[in-house]
């Protein structure tokens, strides 16, 4: 949780925001149907789907605005110009750049480009193992230089991925090859290993740690895959050639 | 009518306990809530929701031994990290490293591991007979309410959770609970089948899963959390032999029993999870105290009394769960979530649809609380083991824990699409002081708050009357209120004026007699 001084004048944000939101959620509920006929049924205000959201609506606005009334009365006028003026000045790009701060859009990112990328396109296993083999690399080896090379690297893998398959490139070679988004994968897990290695070529300190990394990266999928696919059968979120290697060894009538 | 329930009681426990894989479950459960109780940043909550992806296909049974028994392992694991690295692995067991830290020390880390263990145990024991004790008069209570008064109890949910958990100004912790009840707007309204706040977006016809928005609450916002701020786990001290303390235990009964009661009466009201239980018994043990200049130098009784009372906790939350379908504490919470998935509704009917369910539940924790006990003192030193893994190699796999839980319950991405957004402004919130629980519980009860205040509506054709004509609504009505006015400023100086006449009139009184 932040400081409480840099609370409240965030508070002011907040509250403003929320109390916007209230606002939206009124209006919003205001569309539905009140009294009017709906279904072919003749409503009356308290059987009206709005009633709920626009009591909830309501309070939203009324909390939001008092904290912000609470936050501009604890803050006061000559902070609050400060405070705008650190939103428009250099402070704020430092802000931006701070290790922590790009520590956060690591995380963000990662988990964006798995979750929407990544894993509704690609065999869940070679997924998994990308995404983890990135990230437990960005933060395990524990130094703020190599995050942001992987980083930059993860951006630049995350935006081929998503062009191969918003152009339809994937569908155009399939018939050639069968599952090219995950040969692709594959060839990037290659990629990033050889890319890594170079990064820690000087830095014998951290070789063990990144042989760690990719055991970890490799291990964990497997068997948390192998335990939701296999002994409790649910299918993966998208099954390619790891998942059909996996089940042409599991279902083998030895 | 006992006999039959103490028949029905030992019958579970027996089937549970001849069946290998019920044990085996059990003791895998209960590990596993230890391990992840033990390392800070990972809680019990999120533990519950990981597992509940688990036991999805499981029987209902198999699975809530499974959820308990990580849940009541989870709670009392928060003590290992306390006691030894003085960092709590939960928030549950933040209380226990006042004195558990000093006391390891000294070089008795194992006698405080061997006394948490007792301890936890003995409050989840505690906890179990007040279950079995309280629900069915509850149940029958309940059973008299009607819509009025369901609508006004969701609320008093919501309000008395934000109230207590906001960790900054209370309007918050209000603010987050009525988001929460947004959430629950989403979707086509149960009465009348209309899409509200869909946008067109069919994924949300059903309205918004409440597991992947736990998942996303409680998962996501913890892996940030630790990974941006380059969390580290500190040198643990040395653990001796593990000693279960039973003559100290046997020394402190009626503290013991203090502290078991306040845990289950804080379990008992909403959203309210165990650390505040912890806290509390810890400082109604201090202020109780002979001696309370011994607090926070290695104090047994203040380990004592945080560990009975956040394990009595879990007891205690699963109260008010299933009675009235109202969460206790947010593993709690997490627990509603997966027995909705296995087509089990918690409330005033549960003890007519399914009539052995509290006994079940009952049974189960007993077995748990051995269970715990049998893990704590064999393998507490191996367990304390996982103390040294680093929190960037077990937050990526938790990740994808999260991200394959969250797909698996119902098959559907659009619930990973849901989990991530929710991960991160809850993430936001968190930092901004907001607290996570209320939201949570507004998820959970909007769907019954909505559909009550219609229907009550409905049947009093429009008029607000009966809150005030029926006992019960204009209870809850009241204390509604006086939470809310309790906030206000010129309430607190009103209250403030009448204590000191009150304390002056007594004080006068008591110098007349003198």
């Amino acid at each position: 949780m932040l400081e409480k001084d840099t609370l409240r004048k965030a508070d002011i944000f907040s509250g403003t925001l929320i109390f916007l939101f209230g606002l939206f959620v009124v209006t919003q509920a205001l569309k539905m149907p009140m009294k009017d006929t709906y279904g072919g049924v003749q409503n009356v205000w308290y059987v009206s789907p709005a009633i709920f959201p626009l009591f909830i609506g309501a309070i939203i606005s009324l909390l939001g605005g008092t904290l912000t009334v609470i936050a501009l009365t604890s803050v006061g006028k000559k902070e609050l110009a400060a405070v705008f003026g650190y939103l428009a000045g250099p402070d704020l790009i430092a802000f931006l750049r701070r290790p922590e701060t790009i520590r956060f859009y690591a995380i963000v990112l990662i988990f964006c480009s798995f979750i929407f990328v990544m894993v509704p396109r690609i065999d869940f296993f070679l997924a998994a193992v990308l995404f983890l083999m990135v990230f437990i690399s960005m933060f395990y080896l524990d130094d703020d230089r190599l995050l942001k090379k992987i980083l930059i690297f993860f951006i630049v893998i995350s935006i081929l991925l998503l062009l191969f398959f918003t152009t339809k490139f994937d569908a155009l070679i399939s018939p050639a090859i069968s599952y090219p988004g995950d040969w692709l994968t594959l060839m990037i897990i290659v990629t990033f290993v050889v890319y890594s290695r170079r990064l820690l070529k000087n830095r014998m300190d951290l070789r063990r740690k990144y042989r760690t990394c990719l055991i970890l990266a490799i291990v964990a999928p497997f068997t948390v895959g192998i335990i939701f696919k296999f002994l409790l059968l649910v299918p993966m979120p998208f099954e390619g050639a790891v998942v059909e290697l996996l089940d042409a060894i599991w279902y083998y009538d030895y | 009518m006992l006999l039959e329930r103490l028949s029905t009681f030992l019958g579970i426990i027996f089937n549970l306990v001849s069946d290998p894989a019920s044990v085996a479950i059990l003791f895998g459960s209960v590990m596993l809530g230890i391990l992840f109780g033990a390392m800070p940043g990972l809680t019990s909550t999120l533990g519950v929701a990981l597992l509940t992806a688990l036991t999805y296909s499981m029987d209902t049974q198999l699975a809530m031994v499974c959820l308990l028994a990580i849940y009541v392992g989870g709670t009392y694991g928060g003590s290992y990290a306390s006691i030894l690295i003085n960092i709590p692995g939960t928030a549950a067991a933040a209380a226990t490293a006042l004195d558990g830290y000093p006391l390891a020390c000294k070089g008795e880390g194992g006698r405080a591991i061997g006394l948490t263990t007792t301890a936890s145990a003995i409050g989840t024991t505690i906890s179990m007979f007040f279950i079995v004790a309280i629900s069915p008069i509850i149940s029958e209570f309940a059973l008299e309410f009607t819509s009025f008064e369901f609508f006004l109890l969701a609320f008093f949910g919501i309000l008395i959770s934000g109230t207590l958990t906001s960790p900054d100004l209370v309007i918050k912790g209000w603010i987050s609970g009525f988001l929460g009840l947004f959430l629950a707007c989403v979707g086509r309204d149960q009465l009348q089948f209309y899409p509200r706040f869909t946008f067109g977006i069919p994924e949300l016809e059903s309205g918004i899963e409440v597991v992947p928005v736990l998942i996303g609450a409680f998962g996501i916002p913890q892996i940030i959390e630790v990974l941006k701020d380059k969390f580290q786990i500190g040198k643990a001290q040395k653990l001796q032999r593990i000693i279960p303390e039973i003559g100290t235990v046997v020394r402190n009964v009626p503290a013991i029993g203090r502290s078991a009661m306040i845990g289950v009466g804080i379990g008992a009201v909403p959203g309210i999870g165990e650390d505040i239980a912890g806290w509390v018994s810890y400082g109604t043990a201090k202020n109780t105290s002979k001696h309370p200049e011994t607090f926070g130098k290695g104090e047994l009784k203040g380990v004592l009394a945080s560990e009975t009372a956040n394990n009595a906790c879990v007891g205690g939350a699963m109260i008010p769960l299933l009675n009235l379908g109202i969460p206790g504490s947010p593993p709690a919470a997490m627990l509603l979530g997966a027995l909705m998935l296995h087509g089990v509704t918690p409330g005033p009917m549960i003890t007519f649809e399914h009539p052995t369910f509290i006994t079940e539940v009952a049974a189960i924790l007993l077995l748990a609380s051995c269970a715990m006990w049998v893990t704590g003192m064999i393998l507490a030193k191996q367990v304390v083991k996982v103390l040294r893994i680093p929190t960037q190699i077990f937050m990526p796999i938790i990740g994808v824990l999260c991200i394959i839980g969250s797909y698996s319950l119902g098959l559907n991405i659009y619930n990973l699409y849901l989990m991530l957004p929710v991960g991160i402004i809850c993430y936001f919130l968190t930092a901004m002081g907001y607290p996570i629980a209320p939201l949570v519980i507004g998820v959970i009860l909007g769907p019954m708050a909505d559909e009550n205040v219609r229907r009550a509506l409905m049947v009093s054709q429009g008029s607000f009357m009966p809150v005030f004509q029926r006992p019960v609504s204009l209870i809850l009505f009241t204390i509604i209120c006086l939470t809310i006015i309790s906030q206000f400023g010129w309430y607190k100086r009103l209250m403030g004026k009448v204590k000191k006449r009150l304390l002056d009139v007594f004080r006068r009184q008591k110098s007349s007699t003198h």
